[in-house]
């Protein structure tokens, strides 16, 4: 079983609506593609994200919204930052190499 | 259903500048003209655009010299949902990004959300042609709206 089968990914951008739907549509393509069945991946923006994190597996954003996750629960959430937020292709390197997918 | 940019092309949601001496700020305002013109949104909706890219850097710019400046979905002055098409035929410099890289845009994909549904679906079909680069590179040569639907003809890409 992978490991992020059943698993709860949130994408973040500044406002919720251009970028971390970009993000949410690449993920698909990488959960797709790896044959991964996760719970849900959900977008938000990360005003909402930073309370949203805790009830998610892992969180990904862009680079600028880092700071923003600081203080984060490492343990329970991973955080992992994307420089292209449309790149199915960063995305599945970030997540390899986070160990959340082989 | 039509594509995105046949939607462009009939709401006339498109822009040809050559964009000299333009700053980006400029750029991002003469974007959303065309989304004015038809009431789409509100005549100073650009300043939101513009205070968001101020305050986290032009993370919307992206490979292949593509910018898609954005709010949120339902920002205040929105009333339709849509894309504002503008090409550039100097490349717009945004200024540098977290990591210290240039970032410069020469395509324009502004976005007005005020329609979930509508607004996931444009998502879905732009993250298809920003990751379809024979079809950016004719659009980044268009000069006309039929230059727009013939460049869509030319490169469809790959279906996913």
């Amino acid at each position: 079983m992978a490991r992020l089968d059943g698993k709860k990914l949130l994408a973040c951008c500044a406002n919720g609506a251009g970028s971390s739907l970009l993000m949410e549509n690449a993920i698909k393509k990488v959960m797709t593609r790896n044959n991964i069945k996760p719970a849900a991946i959900n977008h938000c923006a990360v005003s909402e994200g930073k309370s949203a994190a805790s009830g998610y597996d892992v969180v990904l954003c862009a680079k600028p919204f880092a700071k923003t996750f600081e203080g984060i629960d490492a343990s329970k959430t991973t955080l992992i930052t994307l420089k292209n937020v449309m790149s199915d292709k960063e995305i599945e390197t970030a997540l390899k190499d986070a160990g959340l997918i082989d | 259903m039509s594509t995105v940019l046949q939607d462009i092309v009939n709401k006339k949601h498109y822009k040809f500048i050559d964009g000299e001496g333009l700053t980006w700020q400029e750029c991002v305002k003469i974007s959303t003209e065309s989304l004015i013109a038809d009431g789409s949104v509100s005549e100073d909706f650009y300043k939101q655009i513009i205070a968001c890219i101020e305050k986290y850097g032009p993370y919307m710019v992206f490979e292949h010299n593509v910018a898609m400046p954005h709010t949120t979905e339902n920002a205040e002055g929105v009333f339709k949902t849509g894309i504002g098409f503008m090409r550039c035929k100097k490349l717009i410099d945004f200024g540098k990004d977290e990591d210290g890289e240039q970032k410069e845009a020469n395509l324009f994909f502004t976005l007005c959300a005020a329609n979930s549904d509508e607004h996931m679906n444009n998502i879905q079909q732009l993250a298809s042609i920003f990751a379809n680069e024979p079809l950016l590179d004719a659009l980044a040569a268009s000069d006309t709206p039929e230059d727009i639907l013939k460049a869509e003809k030319d490169f469809p890409g790959e279906d996913d």
